[in-house]
C-alpha cells in the first residue's frame, strides 16, 4: 500500500534536505516557498531516503485570490507518494518556477497548466499554448472565464433549489 | 557524402490526418532523407474541457464524461474517477462492488489491450491481420459489457460507492467463455507476432527508454515496465481488493518498443488470471453503497490512481463542499506518455517514428480531454 | 516431348496454339502480306485477355485476393455484388471510374497524368514471351528471359514519375524509396536467375520449359534458394506487403498514390496485381516447369496447368501480406545487399561448378537428381550460416517478459527477484 505522506512527514523531509524550503503545511500537502522549489524537488529526488522520482502529477487550481500548483511526488522503492504545492499570487501574471529541469515529465504538464490557467512557469524550455491555439481569448480553466454580466456565473450554484457558491472575494478581472 | 550531395531537411507532419496517428495526432518531424532529426507535437484537435464542464455538474453527471475521454477503456476511467470521489467522501464500497469492479476493469484491460497490440502491429505494417484477430476478441468482450451495462463502449457503469446494476445471469458464462477462448488467441497472437524476425527487426531497439529515463518523464503503465521498472499500481497501491489476487507484474529489458509490446502481451494473460480469481470467489450482498446523487463531499482534496491500461490514471478533486468538483483534474496517461516521444523519436527514420508512437498506445480522447 | 495422345491439329485444345496457327496460315493465303502479323497480334492479344488476363486479373486478382486475405483475418470478404460477391472487381471499377480523379493544384500534371498510362504498359507487353502452352506463346523470342528482366525494370519509372509529379512529400517518400529498392533488388534478383540460366544453359523461356520437362524435374528442386531469393527480390520489386515500403500504408499514407484517385488510382492499383501475376508466371515458368507437369499435360491442356501454378505462385503473394510485418527501408536495403546478394553470388559458383561436373558427365539424367539433393541441403545450410555469420542470433531474444512478484523500482537484467 502506498504510504500518502501528510503535510508535516512531507515538510520534514524537504526541510531536512533544504532548510527554510516549507512555507506552511497542510494534513495533505506541503506548501514550499516559490524560490526554493526547485532546489528542494531536485534534492528530493537525489535523496535516497526521500527518492521522489516520479513526478506523477502536476496541475493547477485557482483559488480566486491565488493559483496553486500542485505536485504529486511519488519513491517506486519507498513506496510513498508525497504532496506539494506552491501558490502564485495575482491573476494577471502569476509566474512559478519551472521543475522542467528537474522532472522532464513536467513540460507537457506545464504546458497544460499554462495553457488553462494562465501560470506562467519560469525557466521552462518552451511554454507554449499545448492544447488550444496561440491568441486563444482567456485562461479557461480559470473560475472567472465566461463570467456572465452583473456577477453571475454559469453552472449549478445559480439554479433554484441549489445553494449559492462562495461569493469571489477577487473581483473578476476582465 | 555530406559536402558532396547537397540536402536539405524538409518538414513533414505526420498527422492530424494520417493511418497512424490514432486519431487526430499530429506529428510535425523535421526529417533528414529519411532521418527525423525534429519531432514536435501538435495537439488539442479533440480538447472539450471536461475539466471545465465538470466543475459545473455534479459528481454522479461527472461520471459519463470520464468515458469520453479514453474511449477505449471506459470501465477504467469510471472506476479512477469513482474511487477518487470515494476518497474525498470517504465512501466505503461493499465487497460485491469491488469484485464486479475488479472484473470489469480487467476485461476493459484486455479489451484496450487487444486494441493497443493490433494496431501496433498494424503500425509495424503487418496488413490488417493482427488488428483483425484482436477485434475478434475484443467484440467478445464488448457483448459482455453490452450485456451488462447497456453499452459497448462508454459503458457509464461505474457509480459512487459501486456499479450501477447488478449482473445479469448471462454474465458468467460469457466471462468464462472469454477465459477458456483467450489463451489460445493469444497463443495465436504470440507466433504471429512475438517470434516473427520482421517485427522483432522492426521493434527491437527501436524508441529506446532507459529506466532513469522513464522515470524522469514521468512515464507509467506499459512503458515503464517495459524499461524494467517494477511498478503497477494495482501491487503497489491496491485499491478495489487488488491485494487479494494472485498475479504477476511483467517487466521488459531494454524498454523498447518490442519489450512494451511482449508487456502487453503478458499484461493479458495476468489479466486472465485475476479475472478467474475474481469469479470464482465472487461473493454476495449487496453491490452499491447508497449515496445521495447531489453528493457534497467536505471540503478538502483527493489524488485517486489506478493501474489504466495505458498506465497511471489519477484523478485530483477538490471539493468545496458543493454538489460539484470544485477543480477537477485527470491525469491521463496517454498524455503524459507522450513527454518522452521527442527523445524516442529523434535519431530514427519516419518508420521507427510511427512504431514508436504505435508503442506508446495513446488514445487522442485522453490526450486533449 | 512423347506423341502419346498429342496431335498439332486445330481442334486439340490441350494447345490453342495449333488453333492459332492455322487460323494464321489460312489467312496469310487469303490477305496481302503483311496483315497476318496484326493479326497474330490480335489473336495473341485478345486470346490471352480471355484465357488468362480475364480470369487470374478480376476473379482471381482483386477478388481472390480479397476472399483470401478476408479469411486469414477471420472475416468474410466481399460477397454482396453477385454470387458469392464474384461482380465486386466491376462494381469496383465502375465506381473508380465514376470518381473523379483530383490533380493537386501544384502537381505537374502532365506526368502526374501520364505516369498511370506508361505503368500499364510493360504489365501487357510482359505477357508477350511468356509461354501458355508448347505454341502458345505471342513472341517466342529467343531472349525472352532478358526481354522479360528489361521490361519488368520499367515500372519503377512511372512510379518515380508518380511520386515526384504529385508534389506531395509522402510521395516523393514512396518514390525515392521505390527507386533505391528497385537498385538494390534488380541485382540478386538476376544473380538467382542466372542460376537457372547455367543449368539450362538457355536464355528462352520456352528452353527452360523443355529442359524441365527433359529432365523431368522442376528447377525449384535443383534452386531451391534461387526461388527464394527470386522471390524475395519480385515482391520487393512489386510493392508486396512485407516489403511494401514504397505505399506504406502507416508509414507514409500511400506512397507514390498519395495523391492519386479515380480511375488513375485503378490503373495503379489493377496493374499492381498485373504484375503480381506475370512475375508468378514467370516464376512458374522458370522455376516450377511452365504448362508441363510430368506428363499430365498429355491429358490436361497446358496452359490450365500453367494458369494454376500461377495461381499457386499469386497464393505466396497474397499469404505474406495477409502475415507479415513491413521491413524498414535502411533494412531492407542491407537485406539486399548484405545478404541476397552474396547468397546469390554463392548460389551461382555451385551451380556453374555443378554444370561444369556434369558436363564432363554428358549430362548424364540422373545426375541431375543427386543435384538437386545437394542443392537443396547446401542452400539450408548456406542460409543459416550466413545468417550466423552476419550476426543474427534469435536465441537472445527473449520473446517473453520477466515476471515480478512485487513491486519496487528497477530491476536490472539478470536480477530474480
Amino acid at each position: 500500500m502506498t504510504r500518502e505522506l501528510t503535510g508535516s512527514e512531507a515538510a520534514a523531509l524537504a526541510e531536512a534536505l533544504v532548510p527554510g524550503s516549507v512555507d506552511r503545511t497542510t494534513e495533505t500537502a506541503c506548501y514550499l516557498k516559490p524560490d526554493r522549489l526547485v532546489e528542494t524537488l531536485r534534492a528530493l529526488r537525489d535523496d535516497p531516503d526521500a527518492n521522489l522520482v516520479h513526478l506523477t502529477n502536476l496541475c493547477g487550481v485557482d483559488y480566486w485570490d491565488h493559483f496553486e500548483v500542485v505536485y504529486h511526488i511519488q519513491s517506486f522503492e519507498k513506496n510513498h507518494l508525497a504532496c506539494f504545492k506552491v501558490e502564485a499570487w495575482g491573476r494577471e501574471n502569476p509566474e512559478v518556477p519551472s521543475v522542467t529541469p528537474v522532472f522532464h515529465g513536467a513540460w507537457m504538464q506545464e504546458c497544460e497548466a499554462y495553457d488553462l490557467f494562465g501560470i506562467r512557469f519560469a525557466g521552462h524550455p518552451n511554454l507554449y499554448r499545448i492544447l488550444l491555439w496561440e491568441g486563444y481569448p482567456g485562461w479557461p480553466l480559470r473560475k472567472d472565464f465566461l463570467a456572465m454580466p452583473g456577477g453571475l456565473q454559469p453552472g449549478l450554484g445559480e439554479f433554484a433549489g441549489v445553494a449559492p457558491r462562495q461569493e469571489p472575494p477577487v473581483k473578476v478581472i476582465e | 557524402m555530406t559536402g558532396i550531395i547537397k540536402s536539405e531537411p524538409f518538414v513533414i507532419n505526420i498527422g492530424p490526418q494520417h493511418p497512424s496517428t490514432h486519431g487526430v495526432f499530429r506529428i510535425k518531424a523535421t526529417v533528414d532523407g529519411e532521418k527525423v532529426i525534429d519531432a514536435e507535437m501538435v495537439m488539442g484537435y479533440l480538447h472539450r474541457s471536461m475539466e471545465k464542464l465538470a466543475e459545473e455538474r455534479t459528481y454522479t453527471q461527472n461520471i459519463p464524461f470520464t468515458d469520453r475521454t479514453d474511449y477505449l477503456s471506459s470501465m477504467s476511467n469510471n472506476l479512477g474517477y469513482c474511487l477518487a470521489v470515494e476518497k474525498l467522501a470517504g465512501i466505503e464500497v461493499p465487497p460485491r462492488g469491488n469484485a464486479i469492479r475488479v472484473i470489469m476493469a480487467e476485461l476493459q484491460r484486455l479489451a484496450s489491450h487487444c486494441m493497443a497490440i493490433g494496431a501496433f502491429a498494424n503500425d509495424t505494417g503487418a496488413w490488417q491481420t493482427p488488428v483483425m484477430w484482436a477485434f475478434r476478441e475484443r467484440e467478445k468482450i464488448l457483448d459482455i459489457f453490452e450485456v451488462t451495462s447497456g453499452a459497448r463502449l462508454t459503458c457509464n457503469y461505474m457509480r459512487i460507492g459501486g456499479v450501477a446494476f447488478d449482473l445479469r445471469p448471462e454474465f458468467e458464462p460469457m466471462v468464462r467463455r472469454i477465459l477458456r477462448d483467450f489463451p489460445p488467441f493469444l497463443d495465436e497472437m504470440e507466433g504471429l507476432l512475438s517470434g516473427n524476425e520482421i517485427f522483432i527487426a522492426r521493434t527491437r531497439g527501436v524508441g529506446v527508454l532507459t529506466p532513469e529515463m522513464a522515470t524522469n518523464a514521468s512515464l507509467s503503465g506499459p512503458m515503464l515496465r517495459g524499461s524494467g521498472i517494477a511498478w503497477d499500481i494495482r501491487k503497489a497501491d491496491p485499491y478495489c481488493g487488488y491485494e487479494q489476487y494472485d498475479f504477476d507484474i511483467p517487466i521488459g529489458y531494454n524498454g523498447d518498443s518490442y519489450d512494451r509490446f511482449i508487456v502487453r502481451l503478458e499484461e493479458m494473460r495476468q489479466s486472465l488470471k485475476i479475472i478467474q480469481q475474481a469469479l470464482d470467489g465472487l461473493p454476495g450482498g449487496p453491490f452499491r453503497t447508497e449515496v445521495p446523487l447531489a453528493l457534497r463531499p467536505p471540503k478538502g482534496e483527493a489524488y485517486a490512481r489506478i493501474e489504466s491500461p495505458r498506465g497511471e490514471l489519477g484523478y485530483y478533486l477538490v471539493s468545496d463542499e458543493g454538489p460539484s468538483p470544485y477543480r477537477f483534474h485527470i491525469r491521463p496517461p496517454s498524455f503524459i506518455n507522450l513527454s518522452a516521444l521527442k527523445e524516442m523519436t529523434v535519431g530514427g527514420t519516419v518508420a521507427d517514428a510511427i512504431v514508436v508512437l504505435g508503442s506508446i498506445d495513446i488514445v487522442v480522447g485522453e490526450i486533449d480531454r | 516431348m512423347t506423341p502419346f495422345l498429342v496431335s498439332d491439329k486445330w481442334y486439340d485444345i490441350r494447345d490453342l496454339g495449333n488453333l492459332s496457327r492455322e487460323i494464321l496460315e489460312a489467312a496469310d493465303r487469303i490477305l496481302p502480306f503483311g496483315v497476318v502479323y496484326v493479326l497474330a497480334a490480335l489473336i495473341g492479344f485478345v486470346a490471352s485477355f480471355l484465357l488468362f488476363v480475364l480470369p487470374s486479373q478480376l476473379i482471381v486478382g482483386v477478388y481472390g485476393e480479397r476472399r483470401i486475405i478476408g479469411r486469414m483475418q477471420s472475416r468474410l470478404g466481399p460477397n454482396r455484388v453477385g454470387p458469392f460477391g464474384l461482380l465486386q472487381p466491376i462494381a469496383d471499377a465502375i465506381k473508380l471510374i465514376q470518381k473523379e480523379a483530383l490533380t493537386p493544384t501544384r502537381a505537374d500534371r502532365a506526368v502526374m497524368y501520364i505516369a498511370p498510362i506508361i505503368f500499364v504498359m510493360p504489365a501487357v507487353l510482359l505477357w508477350a514471351v511468356i509461354p501458355f502452352g508448347e505454341n502458345m506463346v505471342i513472341a517466342d523470342i529467343p531472349v525472352s528471359l532478358m526481354y522479360f528482366l528489361a521490361v519488368s525494370s520499367l515500372p519503377v519509372i512511372a512510379t518515380f514519375m508518380a511520386g515526384w509529379s504529385a508534389n506531395n512529400k509522402y510521395s516523393l517518400f514512396g518514390a525515392m524509396r521505390i527507386v533505391s529498392m528497385a537498385i538494390s533488388y534488380e541485382s540478386p534478383l538476376v544473380l538467382a536467375l542466372l542460376g537457372a540460366v547455367v543449368m539450362t544453359g538457355t536464355i528462352s523461356l520456352s528452353g527452360m520449359v523443355a529442359w524441365a520437362d527433359e529432365f523431368n524435374i522442376w528447377m525449384v528442386f535443383v534452386q531451391p534458394l534461387a526461388l527464394v531469393i527470386y522471390f524475395i527480390c519480385v515482391s520487393a520489386e512489386l510493392n508486396r506487403t512485407p516489403v511494401d515500403i514504397a505505399e506504406a500504408e502507416s508509414e507514409i499514407v500511400a506512397g507514390y498514390l498519395t495523391e492519386y484517385s479515380g480511375m488513375k488510382w485503378g490503373l495503379f492499383y489493377g496493374m499492381d496485381i498485373g504484375y503480381a501475376l506475370a512475375a508468378s508466371g514467370f516464376a512458374a515458368t522458370v522455376f516450377l516447369g511452365g504448362w508441363t507437369f510430368f506428363g499430365l499435360e498429355q491429358w490436361v491442356p497446358g496452359w490450365l496447368i500453367f494458369i494454376a501454378k500461377t495461381h499457386l505462385f499469386y497464393f505466396l503473394f497474397i499469404w505474406t501480406r495477409g502475415t507479415l510485418p513491413r521491413l524498414r527501408a535502411d533494412q531492407l536495403m542491407a537485406f539486399a545487399w548484405k545478404f541476397l546478394l552474396p547468397l546469390g553470388v554463392f548460389n551461382l559458383l555451385i551451380v556453374s561448378t555443378e554444370r561444369m561436373l556434369w558436363s564432363e558427365q554428358d549430362y548424364a539424367k540422373g545426375l541431375i537428381y543427386v543435384f538437386a539433393l545437394v542443392n537443396i541441403i547446401l542452400s539450408v545450410a548456406l542460409v543459416y550460416a550466413w545468417a550466423r555469420f552476419n550476426g543474427y542470433r534469435p536465441e537472445r531474444t527473449p520473446t517473453r517478459p520477466r515476471l515480478v512478484k512485487q513491486a519496487g523500482g528497477y530491476i536490472p537484467v539478470g536480477e530474480r527477484s
